[in-house]
């Protein structure tokens, strides 16, 4: 088990580097338009449409891994209150309640995804799908209710599992 | 009216057991819209949100801006403008708490995040002011303040979703942010010097500089300097100038903002590989946590507004005649009691959609209402319990206690309730630099 975790992790690097590249590349495409633009009157015409599209990869390849490593924000105003066993418990249940709600709406974003390939949705300059798009949010939301879910389970039955050394 | 109320003691209670907030938020507001519609209903609406929200082109400020500040961090220019600061105050008693604030708000002007600057200008500041045998409670007071100027001097990034949700000039409310990010400066400037009056040991003087050393200092901040009025010069039309016409939308500034920093970081040698990629995996976790939060409060108002809380109040507040003042000051008070659950921007996705249609129908001026609101939320950073900013710093200093900040703050916080006042009282503070544009 403590192997499979270890490869997890391995694993999840792959989708911290696309949102990580993704970001790179949006900053040189703004970078690269705004000068083409003022100097040489040319600007990238897609830049938007672009820009657009690395937003979905960089928030929707990095979302599991936040996920799984429980990093969104919350409030930790009443942790004093609650024992370590009871503090697991509620962690476990509200992770598998963050999963389970996540289910629908990753459904739902299929339904718009084939939507779009039935219209043929595509964009503006490059015409790139917008099922492609679609579909990659809602593997990644997917994805995350996954990670959340299996993170609940793993509250319960392995805590230790979750402890990472490594952890930053 | 009353199915919105009951949404939001449930977000609460949910939040309190420690739910994330963007989830509480979701899963109430999808909950409530199931109630109020139909199951169908409510996803369809969330799994549009979740396809649009993180493709809509205004928020790609949000990302660009975050790398500014990482980059600008690594690049080691914090370290330059506390110097700089040192260099003209340090001399003086509680100089060197003084010359935090300073560097605070030289931050500021190119970072968009209260909870970087704080966590930036600690790791720069403590040390120095420790050295001089600065009163803990003075040096971290100094920094959770003079932190939460981040999200006050353009570039903000809440100043950024504010403008998106309500549809006002981000621009417009940059440039309206800068004198009430001065009168803060001034403010705590005012609260560094009634601390070290009343117990001078707290804030012992350093040593003068002279004047060769203060240009010496003045040089090393250059590359700030650049990146500011690139970026605001750029957001205004000031660089349109032969040979590169440059003006920039909001994102394009972002934009030349962060490959700026990025250069600019290069070329001071200050930027290996692993930095790279440690400042673009931060900056992808931050806008994750962000994006979730932003998707998780736009369902939540979609319900409230289903629910007809917008209107409800509007009704309310004429049906008793109250005066816009009275309303005013009400929500005020309600910002001050929610600042002590929730952090900046979850708060402001709360309530901004419920309390900006009632405002702006009162005759009040969105960009005015937005600064004020940033003003408020600046205040719930360092107000206890939870205020965010005293719990970055002891993160960072783990052995000063938050009895202890919280001690040294109270001055600032007063500080700051003085500017709020100030702010509501003469509008024409925030007004004038829009308006003049």
């Amino acid at each position: 088990m403590p192997a499979i975790l270890s490869l997890v992790r391995v694993v999840s690097l792959a989708p911290v580097a696309l949102s990580a590249a993704a970001l790179f590349a949006m900053m040189l495409l703004t970078f690269f338009d705004v000068i083409l633009r003022s100097a040489f009157d040319s600007p990238i015409e897609a830049a938007t449409e672009l820009t657009r599209i690395l937003m979905a990869v960089l928030v929707f390849s990095a979302l599991p891994v936040v996920s799984g490593r429980a990093g969104h924000i919350a409030v930790d105003l009443t942790d004093p209150l609650f024992p370590p066993v009871l503090a697991r418990v509620r962690d476990a249940v509200i992770s598998l309640a963050c999963g389970a709600m996540l289910w629908w709406p990753a459904e739902r974003v299929v339904v718009l995804a084939e939507r779009a390939r039935d219209y043929g949705d595509v964009t503006e300059y490059l015409g790139i799908p917008q099922v492609y798009i679609a579909w990659f949010i809602a593997i990644s939301t997917y994805a995350t209710a996954v990670v959340l879910l299996a993170r609940g389970v793993l509250l319960i039955a392995a805590p230790r599992l979750l402890e990472d050394p490594s952890h930053d | 009216m009353i199915e919105a109320l009951i949404g939001f003691v449930a977000v609460l209670g949910l939040v309190l057991l420690r739910m994330p907030i963007a989830f509480a938020m979701g899963l109430v507001g999808m909950v409530g819209y199931m109630h109020l519609n139909s199951f169908r209903g409510a996803i369809s609406m969330v799994g549009r949100l979740i396809i649009d929200t993180t493709q809509n082109y205004g928020l790609s400020v949000v990302p660009l801006f975050i790398l500014m500040g990482l980059l600008v961090n690594k690049g080691g220019l914090s370290r330059e403008l506390y110097h700089l600061s040192y260099a003209f105050l340090g001399h003086l008693r509680g100089g060197l708490a003084m010359a935090t604030i300073c560097a605070c708000a030289g931050f500021s002007a190119i970072c968009g995040s209260s909870l970087a600057t704080a966590a930036t200008m600690s790791k720069v500041a403590m040390p120095e002011m420790r050295k001089f045998g600065y009163d803990d409670s003075l040096s971290t007071a100094s920094i959770a303040a003079g932190g939460t100027l981040g999200i006050l001097i353009p570039p903000s990034v809440i100043l950024v979703i504010y403008g998106l949700l309500t549809e006002t000039s981000i621009g417009k409310l940059f440039i309206a942010g800068i004198i009430p990010g001065l009168i803060g400066v001034v403010f705590y400037l005012g609260a560094v010097w009634f601390t070290v009056a009343r117990r001078p040991e707290a804030g012992p003087a350093g040593e003068r500089m002279g004047w060769p050393e203060r240009m010496r200092a003045l040089g090393g901040v250059w590359a700030v300097l650049i990146l500011f009025f690139l970026v605001i010069g750029g957001l205004y039309g000031a660089l349109d100038v032969w040979p590169l016409h440059l003006t920039f939308s909001p994102t394009e500034a972002a934009g030349m903002g962060a490959a700026g920093a990025f250069l600019i970081a290069m070329a001071r040698g200050g930027l290996g590989l692993g930095d790279i990629w440690e400042v673009l995996r931060e900056t992808a976790f931050t806008t994750v946590t962000l994006f979730t939060v932003l998707i998780g409060a736009w369902v939540f108002s979609n319900f409230v507004n289903l629910a007809g809380l917008p209107e409800g109040l509007r009704a309310l507040v004429t049906d008793y005649a109250v005066s816009p003042g009275m309303v005013m000051v009400l929500i005020l008070l309600v910002y001050l009691a929610l600042g002590c659950v929730f952090e900046s921007l979850s708060m402001l996705l709360l309530t901004v959609p419920i309390f900006f249609p009632l405002v702006t129908s009162l005759g009040y001026d969105p960009v005015w209402f937005g600064i004020v609101v940033v003003v408020v939320t600046e205040i719930s950073l360092i107000t206890p319990p939870v205020g965010l900013n005293v719990f970055v710093l002891r993160g960072v200093v783990p052995d000063v206690t938050t009895g202890t900040i919280f001690r040294g703050v109270t001055p600032f916080w007063i500080a700051d309730i003085f500017r709020l006042a100030l702010l509501v009282l003469v509008p024409w503070l925030v007004l004038v630099l829009p308006n003049s544009m």
